[in-house]
């Protein structure tokens, strides 16, 4: 545990729990060790700030420091979306990955596409589910041998589309969405070598 | 003639900001060599050398990147208070890097300083 710093005067004990409050919303994303970091070495900063200048009362040099400091959200905002992406591409875990492509969008079109390929890859999960319950009209359909559609088919009375998987179908989108991911890992892990 | 004023005015400005976040790590890691300084202490140091108007907070962030590009390297110290300070210091790969960085930055002065002086 992080041993906080306590005021006599309430107003600044709000300030400033308030302020430790914004910077754990702001790393929630991020590990244990990394938020816990983040949380020391603000705490630190503010304790050490709050050692100086005599002839200020505490209110004063809290919020002059608080102020200094700047937002958390801006402040930490990059840093938080660079450790969100060294910790999706070390571990493969989907909920880091998506994260980490979301809080990097902005930051480049290359990540849009990696969204696209997320979105691809959800699409493909959604695919296999629907197979189970409709197995009829879910399938990877053919029109006079030329592809025409990989989902659900939108009106079951036409007969003109060949299902071309079978039972085959839910291996593929299985093997399909674990290539896909493992691409995926592996471009954001190259894409952040680059960086 | 006023607006050509304004508009020079917003340039600098802008040059300005950009130059000092360009030599803030440079700032940095010279400030740091033969100290070792905590957060805190780092920013004080680094304040009085040059005004630099930039939020406290990214200090941090950008510590972190020197971290992860291995040029400083950072410990934890207990304190009395219980507030524990976290000290950084330069690592070989950050001090070599420093003396290369300083060596374009002079080069860089010299070659400005014969720019201005031959007009």
């Amino acid at each position: 545990m992080m041993k906080e710093i306590e005021f006599q005067d309430k107003t600044c004990q709000k300030l400033y729990d308030n302020y430790i409050l914004r910077i754990k919303r702001q790393t929630s994303t991020l590990s244990k060790e990394d938020r816990f970091d983040i949380m020391m070495e603000f705490n630190s900063h503010i304790y050490e700030a709050l050692q100086e200048g005599e002839n200020k009362t505490k209110i004063e040099k809290l919020v002059e420091i608080l102020d200094k400091l700047g937002n958390p959200e801006d402040v930490l905002k990059s840093m938080v979306a660079d450790k969100k992406l060294i910790q999706a591409t070390r571990t493969f875990n989907p909920i880091h990955v998506f994260k980490a492509i979301s809080l990097n969008i902005a930051s480049g079109i290359s990540f849009v596409i990696f969204g696209i390929m997320y979105l691809l890859l959800l699409a493909f999960g959604f695919l296999i589910v629907q197979k189970i319950f409709h197995p009829d009209e879910v399938g990877l359909f053919f029109k006079k041998g030329e592809f025409f559609l990989l989902g659900i088919l939108p009106d079951r009375s036409h007969h003109h589309y060949s299902e071309v998987l079978g039972n085959w179908f839910i291996p593929v989108m299985l093997i399909s969405a674990i290539l896909l991911y493992v691409l995926l890992t592996l471009l954001l892990r190259l894409k952040r070598k680059l960086k | 003639m006023l607006y050509t004023c304004i508009v020079n005015e917003e340039f600098i400005l802008k040059w300005k900001s950009q130059v000092k976040k360009g030599t803030l790590a440079f700032i940095i890691l010279s400030v740091l060599e033969g100290h070792e300084y905590y957060g805190y202490e780092l920013i004080e140091a680094v304040k009085k050398f040059t005004a630099i108007e930039i939020a406290e907070g990214t200090l941090y962030p950008l510590m972190n990147r020197l971290k992860k590009e291995g040029l400083v390297s950072s410990k934890w110290v207990e304190q009395e208070s219980g507030i524990p300070r976290k000290y950084y210091v330069l690592s070989n790969a950050g001090k070599k890097s420093l003396h290369e960085m300083t060596v374009y930055w002079n080069d860089l002065g010299v070659a400005i300083n014969k720019i201005s002086k031959s007009k």
